[in-house]
């Protein structure tokens, strides 16, 4: 019987992962080429088309960097967002600010393990969740723009909404540094080595993520083979 | 001020409102494929509706600080441009850098009203669509190849014959760390920030940053500790975005130290 229901589950699992990402594909695709016509679209109406060759001669100057910066995101986060969650979070963005803690977050709250369909769900779910608030929250905003403005502009709460980041980082820094100790500690002191040492990559904090993580997860791979060799020998 | 009425017309609002709206459309048709997919999987609904209240509770804040984004392009770009870009694809960080760096290629100096035409207005936006589409074009053409790639990877069984995705997963851990190294790439930043941002060893950079991510983790260990002892599985919905808003309001106080 049980056999039975997972292999249901598995055949109902493969057709949702199969229809989610002809869905994502259109989906993605569509509101790219939106995001692409929108422009010129605004031209029209300024009648005012694109200086195409001012825009090349920017994307070269500024461009090629989020090139890179956008596949390293793509390698580095699909992992973690599965696939429903991906094609969500790369239309919606902030991906590093929100999407990427928030998902995480969601995904230790219940307790699933990576690459499984609990996984799937829940970072979808998340996803979908976070950005219709950010889509609310920022639709309210422009339409109460002008009495919130002052409110917000204020420099009394200016540094508060400053440092949402840090903010975010610390609270999600507490909860996995407190079981990943040696780990976070050895990260965080050579980073802070380079940072200190290195001044100018501060700018670059988004690419320094690479060697950060690869780090990480070296010192997490060698942590994972003595605790398997350790649980191999007991046996 | 005749191109801030035009950027900000009725059209522009409509224009973006509507790409807005479409991709909101496209959040509720995954969420909710998910969550029936979810329940026809066994997955526990009460589970599911704390995932969405916890994303839901956790994004308030980071929002807030999105639409302050907003309202400082909306200075030389209009209101509904950057609405789109940050409700759709962008970052706050992205977006602010890209719109600079074009606005200098086309000639009127910097981010500003004053020199702003309706041709480097649509050159400008069509940069920022441009420059940030990285991931999409990825996502769409090798999306599915790269899951799957991820998802074969994670069932194929190990030397001892487990499913890497049981007990002996070492992906779990790979996420976890590789989420540390973001984490800590950050923390460190700002740590190099107090250090050496205006010359090496110098301790005279901004430490607001810093002060602000130490009180939001003790605001998170206090949470923590107040889940574990009295079991309060509820806390973990609000911990995070609890921990972000005690930060950010002793930095109100603490900026005023500064």
């Amino acid at each position: 019987m049980k056999d039975n229901r997972n292999t249901d589950n598995q055949a109902l699992y493969g057709q949702y992962l199969k229809a989610t990402h002809t869905l994502g594909r259109i989906m993605t695709l569509l509101v790219l080429l939106l995001l692409l016509a929108a422009p010129f679209a605004i031209g029209l109406f300024l009648e005012a088309m694109p200086n195409l060759g001012a825009a090349a001669k920017a994307f070269l100057g500024v461009g090629l960097v989020y090139l890179v910066s956008g596949i390293v995101e793509y390698l580095i986060y699909v992992p973690m967002l599965g696939a429903g969650g991906s094609y969500l979070a790369f239309i919606t963005g902030n991906l590093i600010n929100m999407k990427i803690p928030c998902a995480i977050n969601a995904r230790d709250i219940v307790g699933v393990k990576s690459g499984t369909p609990e996984n799937e769900i829940v970072a979808t779910l998340s996803i979908a969740a976070s950005s219709l608030v950010t889509i609310l929250v920022l639709a309210l905003g422009v339409a109460l723009m002008i009495p919130l403005q002052p409110i917000l502009q204020s420099p009394v709460l200016q540094p508060a909404f400053e440092n949402v980041v840090p903010a975010l980082f610390g609270a999600m820094a507490c909860k996995y540094y407190r079981s990943n100790r040696v780990i976070a500690l050895i990260v965080l002191g050579v980073m802070s080595f380079l940072f200190v040492f290195v001044p100018s990559l501060i700018g670059s904090t988004s690419m320094m993520v690479i060697p950060s993580g690869a780090l990480a997860i070296g010192l997490a791979y060698l942590s994972f083979r003595r605790q398997r060799k350790g649980r191999e020998g007991s046996k | 001020m005749e191109i801030l009425s035009k950027l900000n017309s009725p059209f522009l609002y409509l224009l973006c409102g509507g790409i807005i709206l479409f991709v909101a459309v496209i959040c509720v048709v995954f969420g909710v494929r998910a969550y029936r997919a979810g329940k026809a999987l066994g997955i526990d609904v009460s589970r599911m509706k704390r995932v969405i209240a916890a994303s839901a509770t956790f994004a308030v804040l980071p929002s807030v600080g999105i639409l302050l984004g907003v309202i400082a392009l909306s200075g030389s770009l209009g209101t509904p441009w950057p609405w789109l870009r940050l409700s759709v694809i962008g970052a706050l960080h992205y977006e602010t850098q890209v719109a600079e760096a074009a606005a200098e290629s086309v000639g009127i100096g910097g981010l500003s009203l004053s020199g702003m035409t309706g041709e480097a207005f649509s050159t400008i936006a069509l940069l920022m669509s441009f420059c940030i589409m990285w991931g999409m074009v990825l996502v769409i053409f090798n999306g599915k190849a790269y899951s799957n790639r991820l998802s074969a990877s994670a069932l194929k069984p190990d030397a001892a014959g487990q499913g890497k995705t049981g007990s002996a997963s070492f992906g779990d851990s790979a996420m976890t760390a590789m989420f540390i190294g973001l984490v800590s790439a950050y923390i460190a930043s700002y740590i190099g920030q107090i250090v050496s941002e205006n010359g090496l060893f110098t301790f005279s950079g901004n430490w607001l940053p810093l002060a602000v991510a130490v009180i939001a983790a003790l605001a998170m260990l206090v949470f923590l500790k107040i889940r574990e002892a009295k079991n309060a599985e509820w806390l973990d919905s609000f911990s995070v975005a609890g921990s972000m808003l005690i930060a950010m309001t002793c930095t109100i106080f603490l900026a005023k130290l500064m």
